[in-house]
């Protein structure tokens, strides 16, 4: 009788060993892949903080023999590097306050309102969802360049001031907020406005956040389109800034890298502040 | 208020709508900017894509080759990721910095920082693989690696998206079915086969479709390491499309090439849908 309820017993704890086993095996193996992972950032950062003899050694060291803040101090006293990124800042900035504000209007009204040609309308902004950008790239260009914006960074900020894919997510997360609160301040005597900014904004502020650090990293990022419209150096971005950098400085990596890594820093540093948020936004932009 | 519509649509309309019907009109036309006139020439754009031009041709191969090859990789790293993730309780969050990192950082820097690490002399790939006794490589500058050296470089770069968006779907997943299932006595393969892979194959078809969609638009990437060379083995559809427009100024024909990679789109589109919906439905 005893050895019968003992086995059980017994069988259990050695499974439960076992399983932490399994974990702990699951972790190691974890942070070997995590590690291996972001090991490129590591060596972007190792470039940079090389000295311009040490860069062209063979074979590259791992570590900087002698870490120097030099290349980065060469990359902001040799090139208009505030400028771009300043440039990148107000473009990226300026994108996402005019796509908050048109699409959570639109979403709204889309949502909430009636008018004639609703649903057609819709329909048509969920084809445009569907086309993909090079399909737009040359028709824009030269809407663009009609309209004199070529480069400028209004070439940058104008085509991208709506997104259709705002308005849709907007419009889904007002639909559900209840009409009767709209009403009620509505009979109150708030102005339709006041409505809208005291009432719908702040009950879609997580949708809006979402589609605003998903707005500002698109246009940090974006390469093709500043490529095309922006041909002057002070009037770069930072992404197209550091192509033209990387062919003056073709072979000194720890100037190219020390420009890279300043441009992607900052945009980590906020990532890891607002991981929560940035990673609901992320998927969500996804989802749709 | 609906009147404040007007100008977003307006908007829209400008950037949006005009753009698809003047694509597809200029891909009728012999356009050139600097040219005084613009003929209609009919289908014979999209007759000099397929018929004529070697470098349409090169350039679909590469990004059909660039496509089908990036999709299955990403999904075979991501998903097992995920799944692990889902596993780990305490320093979740790390670890998932860690893979999202790669994805905020700009696609021109990550870029430059894989031709670092390319370099034939410099480079520590090569250096690395000499280590260990192995030959190192011309990565980016012979014809028969320079794409997948490139595709390397950026499968890394997209991998922490879709671990996000797979991480999602299985939190998704409610634990009484899990509780049930461990009630009915079954292991944790079961549990895998019966209810993690089935309840996931929303969130997988989404990922094949998006993560599809944006490879067979690649173009950061191959622009900034190989610039579509050497002797056009990396060129893709996007890039070509570029070149074409802004390099050789034939906007017409660059036109005609971007409806056809819009059709080919849809195309895998509807029928990475079709095939994923039929196998849902048993």
């Amino acid at each position: 009788m005893a050895a019968t309820v003992s086995t059980p017993v017994g069988s259990l704890s050695r499974q439960r060993r076992l399983r932490r086993i399994g974990t702990g095996i699951l972790y190691v193996l974890f942070a070997l892949v995590a590690f291996t992972f972001t090991l490129p950032f590591f060596l972007m950062l190792s470039n940079a903080f090389k000295s311009a003899a040490e860069i062209v050694r063979i074979p590259p060291t791992l570590f900087p023999q002698n870490p120097s803040w030099s290349s980065f101090r060469t990359v902001l006293t040799e090139a208009p590097y505030e400028r771009w990124f300043l440039n990148s800042l107000l473009v990226s900035g300026t994108i996402t306050l005019i796509v908050l504000f048109t699409c959570s209007l639109a979403g709204y009204i889309f949502a909430k309102f009636e008018f004639p040609g609703r649903s057609v309308i819709f329909v048509f902004l969920l084809v445009t969802m569907m086309v993909p950008f090079p399909v737009l790239l040359i028709p824009t260009y030269l809407i663009v360049n009609e309209l004199g914006l070529i480069n400028s960074l209004w070439a940058l900020i104008v085509p991208a001031m709506v997104s259709a894919f705002g308005i849709f997510l907007m419009r889904q997360f007002v639909a559900g907020i209840p009409n009767d609160l709209i009403d009620a301040a509505r009979l109150d005597g708030a102005s339709e406005w006041a409505i809208y900014i005291r009432i719908i904004v702040p009950l879609v502020r997580a949708p809006m956040a979402a589609l605003g650090i998903f707005t500002f990293l698109a246009a940090w990022n974006d390469y093709l389109w500043p490529l095309i419209v922006i041909n002057d150096l002070e009037k770069s971005t930072l992404p197209l800034a550091l192509t033209f950098f990387n062919s003056q400085h073709a072979q000194r990596y720890d100037l190219v890298m020390a420009a890279a890594a300043m441009a992607v820093i900052p945009v980590i540093i906020v990532f890891v502040i607002f991981q929560r948020q940035i990673v609901n936004a992320l998927v969500l932009a996804g989802l749709k | 208020m609906a009147i404040c519509l007007i100008p977003i649509l307006a908007l829209i309309a400008t950037f949006s709508l005009l753009p698809i019907g003047w694509a597809a009109w200029l891909s009728f036309h012999r356009y050139n900017q600097l040219a005084p006139t613009a003929p209609w020439i009919g289908l014979r754009n999209y007759e000099f894509a397929f018929q004529t031009d070697p470098f349409f041709r090169n350039a679909l191969e590469n990004t059909v080759k660039y496509a089908v090859v990036a999709v299955p990789l990403n999904i075979v790293f991501s998903l097992p990721i995920a799944l692990g993730l889902n596993h780990i309780g305490r320093f979740r969050a790390v670890f998932r910095t860690a893979f999202f990192m790669p994805v905020v950082a700009s696609a021109v820097a990550v870029s430059l920082l894989w031709n670092t690490i390319y370099a034939p002399q410099v480079g520590w790939l090569n250096a690395f693989l000499e280590q260990i006794g192995l030959e190192g490589q011309p990565w980016l500058s012979d014809p028969d690696l320079a794409l997948w050296s490139v595709l390397v470089a950026a499968v890394w770069q997209d991998l922490g998206y879709n671990i996000l968006v797979f991480l999602a779907g299985l939190q998704g997943i409610p634990d009484d079915f899990y509780d049930a299932a461990k009630v009915d006595g079954a292991g944790s393969w079961q549990r895998f086969r019966g209810i993690t892979l089935p309840l996931l194959q929303r969130t997988t078809a989404l990922v094949l479709v998006l993560t599809m969609i944006s490879y067979l638009q690649e173009f950061t990437h191959i622009q900034v390491m190989t610039a579509g060379g050497p002797i056009h083995s990396s060129e893709t559809m996007v890039l070509y499309i570029y070149m074409k427009a802004f390099e050789d100024l034939q906007m017409g024909y660059a036109s005609a090439m971007s409806m056809v990679l819009m059709g080919i789109i849809l195309l895998i589109t509807l029928a990475q849908l079709r095939l994923l919906r039929a196998r849902w439905e048993y």
